[in-house]
């Protein structure tokens, strides 16, 4: 039976590059909100996350993070703190799922500093990043 | 270039035949006609003519009259000049409005130009100067100054070369005010060129990375604008195809590699609209101040986009295809890695006990503050750290903060006691945001649209826009146990190796 492999992002493009290049070693299933993700996994758990860390294009309802309180931090720049909570989305979403209870490997494809990774993997467990999309690495991210 | 320089020019062409010796005699005088119309029309050898009016008659009496005027504006500018004072430009444009220059100030302009390091200028009047006077007793000396200048311009004039007199009106091949014309043709031709140029130079913007070290109140804005081109289009477009265009190389691609790639290359926006959206959005963001065509990373990464976008989608595993695609794939690799070092670079201030303690002693060295008697004031570091904030603009940020908190305790009964610290907060984001706090005891509240309120007369409206300039937040909180109150500003931390 193949590993599970959730893909999140706003878009489709990790979920094709999964199925054109992870698909032997994965099932493939994507998600593109919080709440997706959750309904999916909550159907069929998952052996490993890929995840977008930018959602540019997801509306501002389906965004994961406090907008009233960004926007207070922001001075009332509601646009700022939605700008703000779609370029950190990812990681709002990875912090409902491990809420959840769902605690596979997440590979990001970012170049995390160095501490900024390790501040995520204090807060969410497993979490691997990769700096561009490339296959071998991301296969071996998913595989830890 | 300065701009008097385009007027010098000008007085150069208007007056250039003056350079030639004057004859030994002057048995003729000239007509204010010709003399007057010799200026108008800019021909060379005006300041001669106007010289050579007979100094008895009306017309001779205004010309020299004028030569005076025009030759005391004409100083005037070239002193300010040599002093490097402003009003040069309308001196010496007075100067040509009213009578042609006298040639031996060339000299003068030549030695300025020379010690503004404008050699190619300065040889140029050197020259001029040297075929108006090539035996004056000064000539061997400025020969000598030219030579340093070009020696191989200055071996023109080491021997003193037969004065020249004018002598357009015997030339058999062209009339004089053909020559004249022609001078003054070329001569406001090439002012006009100078001009042009002098006004490219100042307008033209400079490279990102320029552009960044100069201005680092500019980092946020260039730290987001390269985030975006990076992730949008060189992550998600160029990035992502990198391993199909590897098995397209090694020859074994799959029907499905290539269709991925074709639509990471080809489908949606085209990628040459992508990156000239990115273009735009850089020239709207940082206010035309950036010029990335003067950028080499930019231009090497231009080309390797329209590389890419001229490739036929349909016939992209075609090898020579393939080789041009590697290549551009590999540009764009390397231009990104070069914006990852770019935007790593940026304004960094380190946060430490010795920032506060600059703070804290340039807030109780100022008069009012330093008459208040605190109990104590407090300097606490939990994590020296380090922020993208301009150093200046933090201290700026940060005595103003003070500066209220120890007015306000000042205003109360005692105790009256001050806090500046440093603490970190962990984020959901996995990032960190460093939190400068100044507690006080003092009972005056503080509300936090207070801060925010631009026209508050004690300063922290202004605070609130530079700490948003830099994307921080002030917010207004309960001190910590033995204080009022707290403000605090808070900053994302700087992380090494972004």
């Amino acid at each position: 039976m193949p590993r599970q492999l959730l893909v999140i992002e706003d878009g489709h493009e990790y979920e094709e590059f999964a199925r054109l290049f992870l698909s032997q070693t994965y099932a493939i299933r994507a998600a593109h909100s919080a709440d997706e993700a959750l309904a999916c996994l909550e159907s069929q758990v998952a052996d490993a996350l890929l995840v977008d860390l930018r959602f540019e294009r997801a509306p501002v309802d389906r965004l994961r993070g406090d907008l009233a309180a960004m926007t207070k931090r922001f001075h009332g720049d509601r646009a700022r703190a939605v700008q703000y909570l779609k370029d950190q989305q990812g990681t709002l979403v990875l912090a409902a799922l491990r809420e959840a209870g769902h605690d596979c490997v997440a590979v990001f494809v970012h170049d995390f500093p160095p501490r900024r990774l390790t501040n995520l993997r204090k807060l969410y467990g497993q979490v691997e990043a990769v700096p561009s999309f490339d296959a071998r690495l991301i296969a071996e991210a998913l595989a830890r | 270039m300065p701009r008097f320089l385009h007027i010098a020019l000008f007085a150069i062409a208007t007056t250039l035949l003056a350079c030639q010796p004057a004859p030994d005699a002057a048995p003729e005088y000239e007509t204010w006609a010709n003399a007057s119309r010799s200026f108008t029309s800019g021909e060379v050898d005006a300041y001669r003519k106007w010289r050579a009016l007979d100094p008895e008659s009306e017309d001779g009496r205004r010309a020299s009259q004028k030569l005076s005027e025009a030759d005391a504006r004409y100083r005037r500018g070239i002193e300010l000049l040599e002093r490097g004072e402003d009003g040069a430009r309308a001196e010496l444009l007075a100067g040509v409005a009213i009578a042609p220059m006298n040639p031996a100030l060339y000299l003068r302009l030549a030695r300025i130009s020379a010690e503004r390091g404008q050699e190619l200028r300065a040889a140029e009047y050197y020259t001029k100067w040297l075929t108006a006077f090539p035996a004056h007793e000064d000539a061997a000396t400025v020969r000598g100054e030219l030579q340093a200048l070009d020696p191989e311009l200055a071996g023109i004039f080491t021997s003193p070369p037969e004065p020249v007199t004018p002598t357009l009106t015997e030339s058999p091949a062209m009339p004089s005010w053909a020559v004249a014309t022609f001078g003054v043709f070329v001569g406001l031709a090439l002012a006009a060129a100078l001009a042009g140029l002098s006004n490219w130079w100042r307008r033209r913007g400079v490279s990102l990375g320029e552009l960044a070290k100069k201005n680092p109140e500019l980092h946020p804005a260039i730290a987001y604008l390269v985030g975006s081109l990076r992730h949008e289009l060189l992550k998600h477009r160029i990035g992502a195809a990198g391993d199909a265009i590897a098995a397209l190389t090694e020859g074994h691609s799959s029907r499905e590699q290539l269709d991925f790639l074709r639509s990471r290359l080809f489908s949606g926006e085209p990628l040459a609209d992508a990156w000239a959206s990115h273009l735009r959005a850089f020239e709207r963001g940082l206010s035309h101040r950036v010029d990335l065509t003067r950028d080499r990373g930019f231009r090497r990464a231009g080309r390797a986009i329209k590389r890419i976008a001229t490739l036929q989608e349909a016939s992209i595993e075609k090898s020579r295809s393939v080789a041009r695609l590697s290549e551009a794939h590999h540009e764009l690799v390397r231009f990104d890695a070069e914006l990852r070092d770019l935007t790593a670079g940026l304004v960094r201030t380190e946060v430490d006990r010795a920032l506060l303690a600059e703070v804290k002693t340039e807030v109780l060295g100022e008069y009012h503050a330093g008459q208040v008697e605190l109990t104590d004031f407090v300097l606490d570091v939990e994590e020296e750290t380090e922020l993208e904030v301009f150093r200046i603009d933090l201290i700026l940020i940060l005595k103003n903060i003070v500066r209220n908190a120890i007015l306000a305790v000042g205003r109360g009964d005692e105790p009256r006691r001050v806090k500046l610290d440093v603490a970190i907060a962990l984020e959901p984001t996995g990032e960190e945001r460093v939190l400068l706090r100044v507690h006080d005891t003092s009972a005056e509240t503080l509300r936090a649209d207070t801060l925010l309120d631009r026209r508050v007369d004690r300063g922290l409206g202004l605070v609130a826009a530079a700490v948003s300039r830099y994307g921080g937040s002030i917010t207004v909180e309960d001190g910590d146990d033995g204080f009022e109150k707290a403000v605090c500003v808070s900053f994302f931390r700087a992380f090494d190796g972004a």
